[in-house]
C-alpha cells in the first residue's frame, strides 16, 4: 500500500470517516480535524511510519497530501525508501 | 432564596447503568463486589473491587472513545442520561444560564497511568499528545460542558471522597444565588488501575475478600468489618430553580434544601467527630429541619474500624433522641466506594429512600455496639416516604459534606 493510502486509512479510523470520502487536497479543518486532534493523529502517523516530523514541518501541513509529502520526505531522509 | 429541584438523574454504576437499574439492585440488596483477576491480586495485594463491565462502544464512536479517559466516558454517559431524563431543553437562549458542577478525586487516572507506564515501564519517552487533556482532573466535567454546550458557571471539585457531594451542594448555591437557572451536577471516578490499587493497598484500609462470599467483603457497621472496597462509576443530576422546573411541568424527584460543608482540620486521614457534627448541623439548619424530620441517612460508612464508629457517634450527637428513629445504611457495602463519585452515587440512593424504600447496609449481621444506630440491615426496608433524607460524605483531608433532600 502506498503512503497516501496508508495515511487515508489511518485518518479514516482516527476520525471515524469513510476513506473514500477523504479528499487529500481538502484543508484538514473542512474534514472536521481540528488542531488538537491533528496533533494526536500525527503521533499515530509517526508511530505507523517510524518517522519524526519536526514542529516546523508540522506547521506547513494543511492537507492530507501535505502530510503525505512530509512523511515521504522523512522516510527518504531516514533512508527507509 | 430560590429553592432547588432535582429534575433528572443518570447513573453509571457497578449496580447498573441507569437510575432505575441502580435502584432495582439496591432494593434487592445485590452486591457488585467481586474478586479481581488473580494476576492483579498477586501484584497489588488487592483482592476485591466493584468494577464496571463497561463497553465504550455502546456509548461512543471508536474515535470518540479513544480520546476520552474512562472517567470522562462515565461522566458523559451519566450526564447524558440525566439531561434526557429531565426533559430540559438546552438551547441558544438558555445555555449561558446552565452550568456544570462536577466532582472527581483523580480525574483521568487511566490516562495518567498509561503515560507513566510508557515512560517508566516501557522506557519510551514519547506519550500521546492527548495525555494532558484526557488526564487532567477537570476533563470529565469539561467534557460534559462541551458535549451539551453548557456555558454557565463551571466548577470542578476535588476533595477526595466528598468531591461530588460538594459539587451538588455548590451547584445548589449557584442556583440559589441566581447565578444559574440549572446546573448539571455530579461526579465520577475510574481509578481501578494497578498503580492506584497498589497505593490503596499500601494504606492498609482495603478489605480482603470474604472467604465464603467475595460479594460480602464490605461490611459497614459490622463487628467483622475489615475495610473499604473500591468501586468506579458516575452519577449526575439536573438541578433547577424550583419555580422554573414547575413552570415547565418537570417531574421533580426531590428538593435539595440543605448543604453542610466543614473541615476537620486535625488529620489527613483520621476522621473527627466534631467536624462531621458541624456539617450535619449546618445542612439541617439550612434546610430549616429538625433531626426528627429526617427519616433516612445514607452514611459515609466505609467499613473502616475508626470511620464507622466516629460517624455513628457524630450522628448520635446531632440527632440525640431522634437517632433512635432515623434509619441509617451504607450502600457502599453493595456498590463499593466510588471515592470522588461516592457523594453523587449515594445521593442517587437517597432518592430511592424518599420514595419509601430504604436501601440496606448489605451483609450487616453482627452490628458493632460501638456503632449504635437504627440500621437498615441486610435487606431494603419499606416505610412511609420520609419528609427528608440526608447523605454524608466524609473525605481524606478532613472535608465533610452533608446534603439534605426533601420530598417535593
Amino acid at each position: 500500500m502506498d503512503t497516501l493510502a496508508r495515511i487515508r486509512q489511518l485518518a479514516a479510523k482516527e476520525f471515524s470517516i469513510n476513506p473514500d470520502g477523504l479528499d487529500p487536497s481538502a484543508p484538514l479543518d473542512t474534514l472536521g480535524i481540528d488542531s488538537l486532534s491533528f496533533i494526536e493523529f500525527m503521533f499515530k502517523v509517526e508511530e505507523e511510519f517510524g518517522v519524526n516530523v519536526s514542529d516546523e514541518d508540522l506547521k506547513a501541513i494543511k492537507t492530507l497530501s501535505d502530510l503525505e509529502r512530509q512523511v515521504a520526505a522523512a522516510l527518504s531522509a531516514a533512508g527507509k525508501v | 432564596m430560590a429553592r432547588v429541584a432535582v429534575t433528572g438523574a443518570g447513573v453509571i454504576s457497578p449496580l447498573g447503568e441507569s437510575l432505575a437499574e441502580f435502584h432495582r439492585s439496591l432494593r434487592a440488596g445485590r452486591s457488585a463486589i467481586r474478586r479481581l483477576a488473580p494476576e492483579l491480586t498477586e501484584r497489588t495485594g488487592v483482592q476485591v473491587a466493584a468494577p464496571l463491565d463497561w463497553d465504550p462502544a455502546a456509548h461512543f464512536k471508536e474515535s470518540e472513545a479513544a480520546s476520552l479517559d474512562r472517567a470522562s466516558q462515565f461522566a458523559l454517559a451519566a450526564a447524558g442520561q440525566a439531561i434526557a431524563d429531565s426533559g430540559l431543553k438546552i438551547e441558544d437562549d438558555n445555555r449561558v444560564r446552565i452550568g456544570v458542577s462536577w466532582g472527581t478525586g483523580m480525574g483521568g487516572a487511566h490516562t495518567q497511568e498509561a503515560s507513566y507506564q510508557q515512560v517508566y515501564g516501557a522506557g519510551e519517552w514519547r506519550v500521546r499528545p492527548l495525555t494532558v487533556v484526557m488526564g487532567m482532573n477537570n476533563a470529565p466535567g469539561s467534557n460534559v460542558a462541551v458535549r451539551h454546550g453548557l456555558r454557565g458557571p463551571f466548577a470542578n471539585f476535588s476533595t477526595a471522597c466528598s468531591s461530588s457531594a460538594m459539587a451538588l451542594g455548590e451547584a445548589m448555591r449557584q442556583i440559589a444565588a441566581g447565578r444559574a437557572d440549572a446546573m448539571i451536577a455530579g461526579g465520577c471516578e475510574a481509578l481501578l488501575t494497578p498503580g492506584i490499587l497498589v497505593a490503596w493497598q499500601a494504606l492498609r484500609t482495603l478489605a480482603p475478600a470474604d472467604a465464603a462470599d467475595p460479594a460480602a467483603s464490605c461490611k459497614p457497621f459490622d463487628k467483622r468489618r475489615a475495610g473499604l472496597v473500591l468501586g468506579e462509576g458516575a452519577a449526575a443530576f439536573v438541578l433547577e430553580e424550583e419555580s422554573r422546573a414547575r413552570a415547565r411541568g418537570a417531574r421533580i424527584y426531590a428538593l435539595l434544601t440543605g448543604y453542610g460543608n466543614s473541615c476537620d482540620a486535625v488529620h489527613m486521614s483520621r476522621p473527627d467527630r466534631a467536624g462531621q457534627v458541624r456539617a450535619m448541623q449546618e445542612a439541617l439548619a439550612e434546610a430549616r429541619l429538625a433531626p426528627q424530620d429526617v427519616g433516612y441517612i445514607n452514611a459515609h460508612g466505609t467499613a473502616t474500624a475508626v470511620g464507622d464508629r466516629v460517624e455513628a457517634e457524630a450522628i448520635n450527637a446531632v440527632f440525640g433522641d431522634a437517632a433512635r428513629e432515623v434509619r441509617v445504611s451504607s450502600t457502599k457495602s453493595l456498590h463499593g466506594h466510588l471515592l470522588g463519585g461516592s457523594g453523587a452515587i449515594e445521593f442517587a440512593a437517597t432518592l430511592l429512600a424518599l420514595e419509601g424504600v430504604l436501601p440496606p447496609t448489605g451483609f450487616l449481621d453482627q452490628p458493632d455496639p460501638a456503632c449504635a444506630l437504627r440500621h437498615v440491615a441486610r435487606s431494603a426496608e419499606r416505610v412511609d416516604p420520609p419528609r427528608a433524607v440526608m447523605s454524608n460524605s466524609f473525605a481524606f483531608g478532613g472535608s465533610n459534606v452533608v446534603l439534605v433532600a426533601e420530598r417535593p
